[in-house]
């Protein structure tokens, strides 16, 4: 078999997806601080504060960036995680098997993004609206806004949290921890995965993949690239 | 024992001795102030500034009266401020002291806006969140070495006690069965109990009182029901995890040892 | 005082008109709010809602300047109800302790007969001929009537004819209710814009003192004082409390509320120009000599019933030269009499007459006035008409100033608006070290004459006040020394002065020992006088104040309470010192024999707490405070007790003037005056005893500057002989409508240099303000908190105003009259600066003190 790769994620889009999910996780753990009692003694004397703001300004201005460097690219995605249709029902009633180590081959084909991560990129959208809306007001509205209304501010940015960061650990264990996900981790590293682990997950995207490299065979300066090992 | 301050509003005659006196104890600074048509200054609570005299002119059928009234931390026994707080800064002490450990304090604000009371104030800047809290302590270390408040102490009608907290409500309900007519006690029942007991002849709103001060439901909300939420969600969701990855690793193990 | 702070905790009915107490005297205050605690009521009159009125059971609004008319009207309204219900009155009181029973010259003519004036005015000099304002002599017959006036006639007995049933026209109580038929209700209402209603709660209240047992107080501070009439206005409160039973009672009297911790003692001191220690009369220039003086000033008597206590003023005085000019006072030399500067008679000395000399020249010598020591003081915001005292300021060669700060008389010469290159005074600024920064005494407005301990050293070079006075009167009297031609060289050099080297620390101990007094000759020698009674007028003593005699005693002197508890209440350095004593057990004045054990009731006296002047007695014309049998009226707070003929026969307080109770032959209960009954008729009697210079009784003028055209009750509007300056600065209601007034805040203090420079102080009250009326506002479109400027003939101020519903507009039956009030506190140096109130008062003094008017005269106001 041929050893040959498939570039799956962009350069520009690993780091989006690196410096947005490095702000999230300072987010997420800075925020846990004043969060769980039992780790506060952190956040004594308010350091943890000062970062959490740091991270939240990255946060906010990594996907300004990207959608003013890639408006394209950004309403394609933003389109694409709003798009559900049969498919997903299909893998949402092949997900549970698959996932908990069942036969791959159950799982019908998928396109690059699949349910799942729509699932995840959708939530993710909802918690960052959530988180920055909410924080934006905690942070430069505290002194207009009533005691009533802070604390609910605070209470949507918690319930953001919950749900985010219970995604979020998902995300993280599909991504670099689930024993199927072997190449995940690396695509989003590297940019790359390999021909099979695009059939395996990705099988309707590698089939378009492949079809283009096919095409581009012939044409110098096409678009698709392989690299034989 | 739990301890509390009793003033005494038909006995204050504004002096302001305790403004000046709690300024004095806790080496506060004191705020440039402008007149702005009421002898009330300065104009809020401030971090440097944690007890004021509130000036009020009422007028109806009884005629004119000049209330004053005694704005500082009520050292809940419910305290809003105590539930909120992240790193537990501001806590409670044996005597019903909320006290605010600023070594431990993040500056979050949470307290300042969980108080019934609007007592709480933040020093530093909003905007990059480097702050402390600051407001009454009840002259914490004046009260640990068996003296009285500062305030208390200077004060020269006599519009304040200090003691036992069983002893002032009982005080204060002397009091108030001696005034009789509109006199009341507001404190001994509010949030559980406050530690600043008022006497007063006046109706509370005539004082800007909260009649029925309570800790916000999201405050309750929060801490009593979305906490906990939040460590099952995500407890739940780490364990079903943890249980995918055994699962799935085993049973992909089987199908490979199978081929 | 007559009584003290704590007493005022047994009143019944407190009455605080021209004062207010929970602003000006915070700490006393508490006092008030014991009483009230205990069930008095407290009443509370003043032109604005004050701090004290909030916490009042009864207000009462009055306009400024017309208490008289206020306390008239309860006059009137008592003696119609003593009339009517006799039973509800101490007519005992009334008949035997007060002069209500004693005929008047039948010659006297009052405000009712003249149309506003009393008999005697002199048109062309503003000035009353006093000889018909007098008693009618005992010794009178018909067609021969002599007044009791000394020297007296041929056949005069020193004593007035008595109608003890009070129905002979010509008795002070008929001539009283005269005075006062016209002070109706409505024409109290008229007059002050006092509603009648409130007026006549005012007076049903506070006449329920009136009965036997009940004690009712009048508290009053420099509302009252600070008025053309000022001196009139208390003697109101005199004539009222009287009437009412209520003077030398527990919970009664008259209180001067002082407004300094120690201004009681400065008076006692006599920093004053009228005066000398211990109240004596000022000898002027007609005393040729020691005895001229004494014949002059000694109240006599024939009356057997009258202790007529001042008939003792020749061993004061002589004491007095003794202490100050020692060895070179002798009996052959009259005492050294004829060293004592002497003042032209009648010549004022008084504050305004100061400034305005300073700014024109002494109107009799011709001279100007070189220079100036402003010790602890700051007239520069403290003088009425603030301007004309700096441009007196600026006449000056040289000022010194001894102050703690920075004051704005230190640096008038560059203060905004003015080049400092035109003024040539040369200024010298010596700090001075604060009250608590060293020790010595101070005495509080109960006559308590308390030491203090040093509590902090006191900044880079200050010093105290007495160490700068030594080094001056040394290096004063070296000069004397150097100069052989110097006037008055020997007084000079006779003076004793031996405090301490110069430079030295100077124990204010000696000073205070030496006001006490020593004997100087006999076998006592050298030994501290315990009591005045002990002074004598053949130079064997001497006193630097008779008034304080008794208060620092030699160990031996002590007495047996004292010696049984020496070493709890005499500190090792004060062994002696009374004034150091803290003893806060309640025993009254068991030296007397009046310990709990013996019977004595605790009404709070605090005997050896301190020690109080005179004679250390708490509560002054005690004798009053019992009947005719020595009982007390109140036997729930008894002052004294009569307890047989037995030695230490009175229990509880130092009796006044001792003896037995007076059906047993004692005398009559009020000794400082020669007729030994309280004045409701201040009667001239050609001693210093002289009656006021406006009335022997208190008849209401309107201010100098007054908002209406005439005074409602006689075509005499203002007070006819006051003391007035600049005659073309009134001003007048066409121009100037509105009435001001000036006072004080608690947050700030006097002339401001203490607290202006303090930022907690400063923060609290940042600025000057001026209070007004809701209606006034509206009527000259000022918002509160605007910046308004208020002006008048002397000058004009800017301040922010504080719109308030506790100032409301007098009506005045039909009559409308805005008051605006200012605290005076403010000036252009220190962290707080702001205008002077004092740029808008008046050069216009009371008759009898000149003392300013600082409370009531005219101004504009327009919004900035």
């Amino acid at each position: 078999m041929t050893h040959h790769e498939v570039e799956k994620y962009s350069a520009g889009a690993r780091w989006f997806h690196w410096t947005i999910t490095a702000a999230a996780l300072v987010l997420a753990i800075t925020g846990l601080f004043l969060y769980v009692p039992a780790f506060s003694s952190v956040a004594e004397g308010g350091a943890t504060r000062i970062v959490h703001r740091i991270a939240a300004v990255i946060f906010i201005l990594a996907p300004l960036l990207f959608f003013l460097m890639k408006p394209g690219r950004s309403f394609h995605f933003i389109k694409e995680i709003f798009s559900w249709g049969k498919d997903d029902l299909a893998w949402l009633k092949a997900a549970p098997d698959y996932y908990f180590g069942g036969d791959e081959k159950k799982m019908p084909p998928q396109p690059d993004m699949n349910t799942g991560q729509k699932l995840w990129a959708v939530v993710a959208f909802f918690s960052a609206l959530g988180f920055i809306f909410t924080g934006i007001f905690m942070w430069f509205l505290k002194d207009t806004l009533s005691a009533g209304v802070f604390d609910w501010m605070v209470i949507i940015h918690d319930l953001c949290f919950i749900v985010g960061g219970a995604m979020l650990l998902v995300h993280l264990y599909l991504g670099a921890i689930h024993p199927r996900m072997t190449e995940s981790l690396k695509s989003m590293v590297k940019g790359k995965v390999s021909a099979e682990y695009a059939q395996s997950h990705h099988g309707k995207w590698y089939k378009e993949v492949a079809a283009r490299e096919a095409a581009a065979k012939g044409t110098p300066g096409g678009q698709g690239k392989q690299q034989a090992h | 024992m739990a301890k509390a301050i009793m003033y005494d509003a038909t006995k204050c005659t504004a002096c302001r001795g305790c403004q000046a006196a709690c300024k004095q104890w806790n080496e506060l600074e004191a705020e440039e102030t402008k007149n702005t048509g009421s002898y009330e200054n300065p104009a809020d609570l401030s971090y440097r500034t944690w007890l004021k005299m509130r000036f009020t002119e009422v007028e109806n059928g009884n005629g004119l009266a000049w209330l004053f009234t005694r704005r500082a931390c009520m050292h809940c026994t419910d305290a809003g401020c105590v539930q909120v707080c992240p790193t537990k800064a501001v806590n409670k002490t044996d005597s019903g002291i909320v006290y605010i450990d600023r070594e431990k304090c993040t500056g979050c604000g949470y307290c300042v806006e969980a108080c019934p009371f609007d007592v709480p104030r933040l020093d530093g800047s909003r905007v990059t969140g480097k702050a402390k809290m600051f407001k009454c302590i009840l002259c914490k270390d004046r009260v640990d070495n068996g003296h009285e408040p500062a305030c208390v102490k200077t004060c020269p009608p006599g519009a304040l006690d200090f003691g036992e907290r069983e002893d002032m409500v009982a005080k204060s309900e002397a009091r108030v069965a001696e005034l009789g007519d509109d006199a009341l006690l507001y404190g001994d029942k509010e949030l559980d109990g406050l530690h600043v007991l008022y006497v007063v002849n006046h109706p509370l709103k005539d004082h800007k009182l909260p009649v029925n001060p309570e800790v916000s439901p999201a405050v309750t909300l929060w801490q009593d029901i979305l906490k906990p939420v939040g460590y099952g969600v995500v407890g739940i969701v780490a364990g079903g995890l943890l249980l995918n990855y055994m699962v799935a690793r085993a049973r992909m193990v089987k199908a490979k040892e199978g081929k | 005082m007559t009584n003290h702070w704590t007493d005022v905790a047994n009143s019944d009915y407190i009455m605080v008109i021209a004062g207010n107490p929970a602003e000006n005297h915070p700490a006393a205050y508490g006092h008030i709010t014991d009483a009230i605690e205990r069930g008095a009521k407290l009443i509370v009159v003043d032109p604005r809602f004050t701090r004290s009125a909030s916490k009042a059971h009864l207000y009462c609004p009055i306009r400024s300047g017309t208490d008289v008319a206020f306390i008239g009207g309860l006059i009137k309204y008592v003696i119609d109800d003593m009339e009517a219900n006799p039973g509800n009155y101490n007519m005992t009181y009334v008949t035997e302790y007060t002069n209500a029973a004693f005929l008047v010259h039948p010659d006297y003519k009052g405000p009712p007969d003249l149309d506003g004036l009393f008999a005697g005015y002199d048109e062309a000099n503003r000035t009353y001929g006093k000889s018909k304002w007098t008693y009618l002599d005992a010794g009178s017959t018909e067609g021969n009537i002599i007044p009791v006036l000394y020297p007296l006639a041929e056949g005069g007995k020193g004593v007035a004819k008595k109608d003890k049933t009070l129905k002979d026209p010509n008795c002070v109580f008929q001539i009283l209710k005269r005075q006062y038929a016209r002070y109706t209700p409505e024409m109290v209402n008229k007059i002050s814009g006092a509603p009648v209603e409130k007026f006549l709660e005012v007076a049903q209240t506070f006449a329920k003192s009136g009965a036997v047992g009940k004690a009712g107080n009048i508290l009053y501070a420099m509302g009252a004082t600070h008025h053309t009439n000022g001196a009139q206005i208390i003697r109101s409160y005199g004539i009222l409390q009287l009437l009412l039973g209520n003077v030398g009672v527990s919970g009664g009297g008259i209180q001067a509320m002082r407004g300094e911790s120690n201004v009681q003692g400065s008076t006692d001191q006599a920093l004053l120009s009228h005066i000398i220690p211990g109240y004596l009369n000022v000898p002027v220039h007609t005393d040729a000599t020691l005895q001229k003086y004494i014949d002059r000033v000694t109240p006599k008597t024939g009356d057997p019933l009258s202790l007529n206590w001042w008939k003792n003023t020749p061993k004061y005085i002589t004491s007095l030269l003794k202490a100050w000019y020692g060895g070179a006072a002798t009996a052959s030399n009259d005492f050294a009499f004829h060293y004592m500067p002497k003042p032209k008679s009648g010549k004022n000395h008084t504050h305004i007459a100061l400034f305005e000399a300073m700014e024109k020249g002494d109107e009799d010598k011709k001279e100007k006035v070189k220079g100036l020591m402003c010790w602890g003081q700051n007239p520069a915001v403290g003088s009425p008409n603030a301007n004309q005292t700096l441009r007196a300021l600026e006449t000056l060669d040289w000022l010194v100033c001894v102050d703690m700060w920075e004051t704005e008389t230190s640096v008038f010469w560059k203060r905004p608006g003015v080049d400092p290159t035109t003024i040539d005074t040369e200024v010298f600024q010596l700090p001075a070290l604060g009250s608590y920064e060293k020790e010595g005494t101070v005495s509080n407005s109960g006559r308590w004459v308390q030491w203090r301990y040093k509590c902090a050293d006191g900044p880079g070079d200050a010093r105290a006040d007495l160490e700068m006075l030594n080094d001056l009167m040394l290096k004063v009297k070296k000069l004397y020394d150097d100069d052989a031609a110097a006037p008055n060289r020997d007084g000079i050099l006779s003076l004793t002065w031996d405090y301490a080297a110069e430079g030295e620390h100077v124990d204010p101990r000696k000073v205070l020992k030496e006001v006490n007094g020593y004997y100087v000759t006999g076998e006592k020698a050298g030994q501290l006088v315990n009591g005045f009674a002990n002074l004598a007028d053949n130079g064997s003593t001497s006193c630097g104040n008779w008034v304080y005699c008794g208060c620092y005693v030699d160990e031996a002197s002590l007495d047996a309470f004292e010696n049984a508890n020496k070493a709890a209440m005499f500190p090792p350095d004060n062994m002696g010192n009374r004034t150091a004593r803290r003893w806060t057990a309640d025993v009254g004045n068991a030296g007397f024999g009046s310990k709990p054990e013996d019977g004595y009731k605790p009404i709070g006296l605090y005997n050896y707490y301190a020690w109080c002047w005179p004679a250390n007695r708490r509560i002054v014309y005690n004798r009053a405070s019992v009947d005719l049998n020595g009982q007390p009226w109140d036997t729930e707070h008894p002052v004294i007790t009569w307890f047989g003929d037995a030695a230490g026969a009175w229990k509880g307080d130092v009796s006044d003037g001792g003896g037995k109770a007076m059906v047993h032959g004692g005398h009559a209960p009020f000794i400082m005056r020669s007729e030994g009954v309280g004045c409701l008729f201040a009667p001239n009697l050609g001693t210093r005893e002289a009656s006021l210079a406006d009335g022997p009784l208190p008849e209401h003028y309107e201010p100098w500057e007054s908002p209406l055209d005439a005074n409602p009750l006689s075509a005499t509007k203002n007070d006819p002989v006051i003391k007035i300056w600049r005659p073309e600065e009134q001003s007048t209601p066409d121009e100037y409508p509105i009435v001001a007034s000036t006072y004080r805040v608690v947050e700030h203090w006097q002339a401001g240099q203490m607290t202006r420079n303090s930022s907690w102080l400063v923060e609290q009250m940042p600025e000057m303000f001026i209070e007004m009326s809701e209606e006034l506002a509206a009527e000259k479109e000022i918002k509160n908190g605007d910046k308004v400027v208020v002006w008048n003939t002397r000058g004009e101020i800017t301040a922010v105003a504080l719109v308030t519903k506790r100032f409301k507009p007098f009506q005045m039956n039909g009559t409308t009259v805005h008051q605006i009030g200012m605290p005076w506190h403010w000036g252009y140096s220190g962290l707080s600066t702001g205008d002077s109130a004092n740029v808008l008062t008046p050069s216009v003094g009371d008759p009898n003190t000149t003392i300013p008017e600082y409370k009531a005269f005219l101004c504009n106001i327009r919004r900035a």
